[in-house]
């Protein structure tokens, strides 16, 4: 019980650390916000035109322009909040970097709190605070979506809401093993820059797989995080597929749209003009387990490192 | 004995930070443990506060193998880091919750704790500020207070008063000094500063990891450092004296200084020549003529 109250204390005081620290929380908030505007500004045309394009290809002419606007805005809000979750996480758990580079850490370990406890209190104030900054983004997202065309369901809102958890538990859980190592400032910026500006291309966040190179895509179809956008992306942009199958797109444009924008992720085969041909297509509670498999793997390599680092000291 | 620290060894790599030390603490005894930067100091105090492993060698801290029971020691030491270590945008209460909380002192204990704390170290004005507003003699002061947080049976400073002015160096010493003489606190002390470890119950001189001498401040004197008579009249007198009988004389604009060893040959003098010591001081060689005189190495400048 008392370790328990120990965890909530330190808790408490690396979320206050995170939140005092006015400049980390800003630039926590204020990019993802950033993205979204930058991605509203400069790729909405791009994404509206190539869905024109798509319905064309299937002799589909959409009178909602709502629907339209509000299916480039759910797929690029997918996209940020798929990011975000990784590199908020990375940047707010500069606590725990600057605890190690400013020695705080060793005034902890010379108190009776077990090194674990020390750790889980990093992870679970990451985690929350992740989440927070999340929601925020989402809360900003659902305003713009219900500006330009609100078509999601309240059964949508939830998962997206059960995508975001696993989202933020995978990017606190990569921030935690890889923040793990760093133990310098000029470390922690490095890998905050190498993360942010790659971690969108290679989860396929800022540009569809589709658009990929076969080889390219497979390879990306490897890693997990690209099952955190593959999950939103459902998610966001189901309530839009179906306004757009009531309005009369046939089911080959339907399958042709969430093939070339990732609600489909297809392992394998080859990506033809519009559709996916062979392959294996990766059903979305595949997704969700792949993604919760990788965060067990991150936690599994998060514990040792916290047991190998207490036997090292 | 509080520590008792027998044959310590701890390497780097290649790099031998403590080398076959041995040493023990008194309870309630102000203890100098001293050395230049690099001596092996903060690896020893990391080894006795439980946070680092030793490679050879035993130690004992309150009674309890460090093998053993490493969160009880840990419940009976206090630290003073050389630099804060606290939260800097956290107010000070903050800092001292989240401290005393991994101590498990929560809520009300917390608060008479608190209470104690803010009148011991005068913190009324201060408890609710960040510490990044606050001056380096009040940011020391609430370092002190988080290192007394859990009632320490012994207090590690290490270096506490480096940077500090001397009007706040008095001050946190006047704290220290309080508490320890209300607690009987035991007091393990690393400086920089001579003449606090001069006011020590013990001192251990440490070099390249290994100790070079130990003593009171009072036999290390005797031992490893001369006495000065200073003369401020018949100068010339005395110099052809003093140079005459072998010593070494240096002169200085107004005084004359002879270094002599030992107190009894200074008397001698004084029955042998008393028309010479008409206007003179005796200085007693201080731990900075001890420390140099050990090591070869000037302490402030190590």
């Amino acid at each position: 019980m008392t370790e328990f109250k120990k965890l909530c204390a330190l808790v408490s005081r690396n979320m206050k650390c995170y939140f005092k620290d006015k400049f980390l929380f800003f630039v926590s908030l204020i990019t993802p916000m950033i993205l979204l505007v930058l991605f509203i500004t400069f790729l909405r045309g791009v994404y509206l035109d190539i869905f024109k394009q798509i319905f064309a290809a299937f002799g589909f002419q959409l009178a909602e322009q709502r629907v339209l606007e509000g299916l480039a805005g759910s797929w690029l809000l997918s996209s940020i909040l798929a990011v975000s979750a990784v590199t908020v996480a990375i940047c707010s758990n500069a606590v725990m970097v600057n605890d190690k580079i400013e020695n705080s850490l060793n005034d902890f370990l010379i108190a009776p709190v077990k090194r674990t406890t020390l750790s889980i209190s990093y992870f679970i104030a990451n985690f929350t605070v992740t989440l927070i900054v999340e929601l925020a983004v989402l809360s900003v997202g659902f305003i713009y979506l219900a500006v330009v065309g609100w078509y999601l369901s309240f059964t949508d809102v939830l998962l997206i809401l059960l995508d975001i958890l696993c989202c933020v538990l995978f990017g606190a859980l990569v921030a935690g093993v890889v923040e793990s190592f760093v133990s310098t400032q000029g470390a922690l910026s490095a890998i905050s820059t190498l993360v942010s500006g790659m971690y969108g291309f290679i989860c396929g966040a800022y540009m569809p797989l589709s658009q990929f190179a076969d080889g390219m895509r497979n390879v990306i179809c490897c890693l997990p995080g690209t099952y955190s956008v593959g999950i939103l992306r459902n998610h966001f942009m189901s309530g839009y597929v179906n306004k757009l199958t009531e309005l009369g797109l046939p089911a080959a444009g339907t399958e042709a749209l969430k093939d070339g924008f990732d609600c489909n992720l297809t392992f394998g085969g080859a990506f033809n003009k519009v559709v996916y041909e062979g392959g294996t297509q990766i059903p979305v509670w595949a997704m969700f387990i792949i993604l919760l498999g990788a965060c067990a793997v991150l936690l599994a390599a998060y514990i040792s490192i916290v047991v190998l680092s207490n036997r090292k000291k | 004995m509080i520590i008792e620290i027998n044959n310590l060894t701890k390497s780097f790599k290649e790099v031998k930070a403590v080398d076959n030390l041995s040493f023990a603490v008194r309870e309630g005894e102000l203890f100098a443990f001293l050395g230049e930067n690099g001596a092996g100091k903060s690896t020893t105090i990391n080894i006795i506060s439980t946070v680092l492993k030793r490679d050879g060698g035993t130690v004992k801290v309150c009674g309890e193998d460090i093998d053993g029971n490493a969160a009880l020691i840990k419940q009976k030491i206090g630290i003073v880091f050389q630099n804060s270590v606290l939260d800097k945008r956290l107010s000070a209460i903050d800092n001292l919750k989240s401290r005393a909380a991994a101590y498990g002192i929560f809520g009300q204990n917390f608060k008479k704790k608190l209470e104690e704390l803010t009148e011991l170290l005068d913190l009324g004005e201060i408890i609710n500020r960040p510490l990044i507003k606050l001056s380096g003699g009040q940011k020391r002061r609430i370092d002190i207070a988080r290192a007394l947080v859990n009632d320490p049976e012994l207090l590690i400073l290490d270096e506490p008063t480096t940077g500090l002015d001397p009007k706040t160096r008095r001050t946190v010493w006047n704290v220290i000094e309080k508490y320890r003489r209300e607690r009987e606190l035991t007091v393990l002390l690393t400086t920089h500063y001579m003449e606090e470890a001069a006011v020590a119950d013990y001192v251990v001189i440490i070099d390249g990891g290994r100790k070079v001498a130990e003593g009171t401040p009072h036999d290390l004197k005797n031992n490893y450092a001369a006495d000065f008579i200073r003369f401020y009249s018949r100068l010339n007198e005395a110099e052809d004296l003093f140079a005459h009988l072998g010593y070494a004389v240096k002169r200085e604009r107004d005084f004359l200084e002879v270094e002599v060893k030992g107190t009894s040959q200074i008397t001698k003098y004084i029955c042998s020549y008393p028309q010479l010591f008409e206007d003179f001081e005796v200085l007693k060689g201080n731990m900075d003529n001890v420390f140099l005189n050990i090591t070869g190495k000037d302490i402030r400048e190590a």
